[in-house]
């Protein structure tokens, strides 16, 4: 009896009193709860406010429609652009010795520092119709500012260092051991890739994707500036979302931010299994605690 | 002879992957942020000078650095107590908390940014509880602030929570076998070794929040000289085709992120010589 | 298969990780580089794997100039120190790896890989474990799939990187006699790498002690230990 009862006041030196331990969680649910979900939950509610049928015949509309389709087809060019080049960065920096090593990965990081807006505006001044290449493209029939390929473009700026930074400390962690042993077996570079290199990456690469996706579909600074905001042409999601409410039309826009938002609930939800499930396969700060 | 620059290596697929990622970077982001260096220097510094010394745009510059720098602080405390919690506390919803934190990684800019105003509107769920005691968060400055805060937040968690799950607890019983108290074990002991990642968070979270978008122009009301931030400039200078000014606002800003760059750098080699990790 | 190594050196920059070093070994020896860390032996050993680069020197097989040749057409049997078994594949995929990768031409058909795969199984006297995937073996079973994945390709040599090195010492003793009998089955010509001494002295025909990118003494065991040339080989032999 009086063993229990020691048992009970014993606490670890490592552990805080019961109390501040639990006004630390409550502050920490509370500060989650307004800062986070309630932007969640309004997000909903303002989309449902009219009923589901109002809220789904808002996006029922032709240039609603296209905002979904251009959108989709801009993560489709963005992504797969950006793994064939995070693949090749992340092999060539953690694969060769080679000087300027850190100053290629501060290089590759760069977009990451450069507010949208101004990323946007580069590629205004590199080819918008009023630049040397700008007119002469818009002369060939192939303009890139106000158009697909300058939405493109400037997506693919801002995603681009979310799968080379996912894949490089997997490899470093990885070593080059088992990619040379496919070699000594016999293995060409391709087989080596395929049989040994993207086994190996798989789960990281993944994780890299997801982020990549949902930053590539919800773009908004840099594409809004690229864009021109031709209705039913360049207008990519989030851009609609900014028209639709600036033209008062609540349910449409936050029908269309609803979307959004679920696809964002649904990347969490697949990064956190990565991370439960596949912890090996991430980089070290990627584990789930 | 000092160091090469490359040695050579039986691995396969140098020239491909040296090839693809020197082009790409060039041709995507080098060749861009060239051109908008190239518009500033035959602009001339006089004209990016005049451009940048008026008072709409100092106000502009200054409201965005300020309200970043109040955002950052908010999101270092609140950060390093998230990060704390999550990692150290056991307690029902943890998973759920630790995946919310990132919310704001996931969620689209414009998305948050309309879903914070109908929130702090003075007819939404919480602006109207403000209104009652006198004070407008939306279209004020305050709702800037929240929006920054908003989409720095997942920075300083992120950083100090894999700190946090590397100490080593025998050096806090350490500090306790000496006997400190609890209080003062977490203030002398665990704090300084959290310090270096939580100052790359905070660096990290100011970064993003003098670039932020998306999320404030909804928020913010954009009232020249009172609202209106920084990026917001650079859209209407383009939207009346000044790119001469654009140009110069963009590299303006763009010098305040590389400053910001560098310290962040800077702290972290700083905390490598100290501890080791970050 | 005969080695040479002809004046070969490599430098990593400003520091040279071997000085022009020159070695014959006999085909269908058994020989090890002896050496502490940094001895540059490691170097050498992944230089007739073509792993690596010389800075200098020819590498000769059969008296052929081998130098050029890439990783794969080396033929080398190479086992790594932490063994770089493919986590990923179960012990059976890793062992039919280098057959499988074989262009279509020359590859096995699928019956005869198995076969094969089996029969080294048997040789490493661990028939039965195809199936486990290499997280769940021990370091001793890794070790022994490690060689019997180097032998599947039908190599010209074996090359061994601290084979035993991150083993306990029992099973240490009992793979040393397991790498002898595989030498003597298979007659290939062998080098392996190692900082212990008695593990060198015990295990080969032939040492080859390296200090600081040179070759300090080469010589049968007991002339080594006999006649040391050097201060250093003599402190290091602990003679």
């Amino acid at each position: 009896m009086s063993d229990a009862t020691n048992l009970r006041a014993f606490r670890a030196p490592t552990d805080e009193a019961p109390l501040a331990r639990w006004l630390l969680i409550g502050f920490a649910a509370l500060a989650l709860a307004i800062l986070v979900f309630a932007p969640l939950i309004v997000i909903f509610a303002e989309a449902l406010s009219k009923g589901w049928s109002a809220a789904l015949s808002s996006l029922n509309n032709r240039d609603a429609l296209a905002a979904i389709r251009l959108t989709l087809l801009v993560a489709a060019i963005a992504v797969p652009v950006n793994v064939v080049f995070g693949i090749a960065a992340a092999w060539f920096i953690t694969r060769f010795d080679f000087r300027g090593k850190a100053f290629l990965i501060t290089l590759i990081d760069l977009p990451f520092s450069v507010s949208p807006v101004v990323a946007g505006l580069c590629i205004v001044l590199l080819f918008g119709a009023n630049t040397v290449i700008g007119s002469w493209l818009v002369a060939m029939g192939f303009p890139i500012v106000f158009a697909l390929p300058g939405i493109v473009l400037a997506t693919i700026f801002v995603t681009f260092p979310f799968v080379a930074r996912e894949l490089i400390p997997v490899m470093i962690e990885q070593g080059r051991a088992e990619e040379e042993a496919a070699l000594t077996l016999g293995a060409s570079g391709w087989h080596m890739f395929f049989t040994v290199t993207l086994p190996n990456i798989r789960w990281a690469l993944l994780y890299g994707v997801l982020l990549c996706n949902a930053r590539a579909m919800g773009e908004f600074g840099a594409v809004a500036v690229v864009s021109g905001k031709i209705r039913g042409q360049t207008t990519t999601m989030p851009v609609m979302i900014e028209m639709f409410y600036n033209e008062y039309l609540s349910v449409a826009a936050f029908s269309m931010a609803a979307l959004l938002a679920f696809l964002a609930l649904v990347t969490l939800l697949l990064k956190t299994l990565l991370e439960q499930r596949h912890a090996a396969g991430l980089s070290a700060s990627r584990k789930s605690h | 002879m000092g160091r090469p620059l490359l040695y050579r290596s039986p691995m396969p697929g140098l020239g491909l992957s040296m090839g693809i990622t020197l082009t790409m970077l060039s041709l995507i982001v080098l060749l861009p942020i060239g051109a908008l260096l190239l518009q500033g220097v035959s602009y001339g510094a006089e004209g990016i000078w005049a451009t940048v010394n008026r008072e709409r745009v100092w106000q502009a510059l200054f409201l965005s650095f300020r309200l970043s720098l109040f955002a950052a602080m908010f999101n270092l405390v609140l950060g390093v107590i998230l990060a704390w919690v999550l990692v150290r506390y056991r307690f029902p919803g943890r998973r759920i908390l630790d995946a919310a934190v990132d919310l704001p990684f996931a969620l689209p800019t414009a998305v948050a940014g309309i879903a914070l105003t109908a929130l702090y509107a003075p007819n939404g769920a919480f602006g109207a509880l403000f209104k009652d005691l006198g004070w407008r968060i939306a279209y004020t400055q305050w709702g800037i602030l929240i929006a920054l805060i908003f989409v720095g937040l997942p920075f300083v968690t992120r950083t100090v929570q894999p700190v946090i799950a590397e100490i080593e607890r025998e050096v806090e019983e350490a500090s306790a076998t000496l006997g400190a108290g609890r209080f003062h074990t977490l203030t002398r002991v665990v704090w300084p070794m959290l310090m270096p990642a939580a100052l790359t968070g905070f660096a990290l979270s100011l970064a993003r929040a003098v670039g932020e978008y998306g999320s404030v122009i909804f928020i913010a009301g954009n009232k020249p000289l009172v609202t209106e931030i920084a990026p917001l400039l650079i859209v209407i200078q383009l939207e009346e085709f000044s790119y001469d000014g654009a140009a110069a606002i963009g590299i303006a800003m763009l010098v305040i992120s590389f400053l910001m760059l560098l310290f962040i750098n800077l702290t972290q080699i700083w905390s490598r010589r100290r501890i080791g990790y970050v | 298969m005969h080695i040479q190594i002809d004046e070969i050196s490599r430098d990593f920059g400003a520091t040279a990780a071997l000085t022009p070093v020159s070695l014959n070994i006999p085909s269908g020896a058994l020989v090890a580089l002896l050496g502490p860390s940094g001895s540059g032996k490691t170097t050498l050993l992944r230089i007739l794997g073509g792993l690596e680069y010389p800075s200098s020197g020819r590498v000769l097989f059969d008296g052929q100039d081998a130098t050029g040749l890439s990783v794969q057409e080396r033929r080398a049997g190479f086992v790594f120190q932490s063994y770089a078994l493919f986590r990923h594949m179960t012990v059976f995929e890793n062992i039919a790896y280098g057959l499988r990768a074989r262009p279509r031409a020359q590859r096995p058909p699928r019956p005869e890989i198995a076969r094969r795969v089996t029969k080294l199984l048997e040789l490493i006297q661990l028939p039965g474990i195809g199936d486990r995937y290499p997280s769940q073996l021990s370091g001793g079973q890794r070790q022994r799939v490690a060689l019997a994945r180097a032998l599947a390709i039908e190599p010209r040599m074996l090359l061994l990187d601290e084979p035993f090195g991150a083993l306990d010492a029992r099973v240490r003793k009992e793979l040393r006699q397991g790498l002898r009998d595989i030498h003597d089955e298979t007659g290939l010509t062998t080098v392996f790498v190692t900082h212990d001494q008695e593990e060198a002295m015990e295990l080969a025909d032939l040492v080859v002690v390296m200090s600081m990118g040179r070759i300090e003494q080469i010589g049968k065991p007991t002339d080594i230990r006999a006649r040391p040339a050097t201060e250093f080989v003599r402190g290091f032999i602990g003679a």
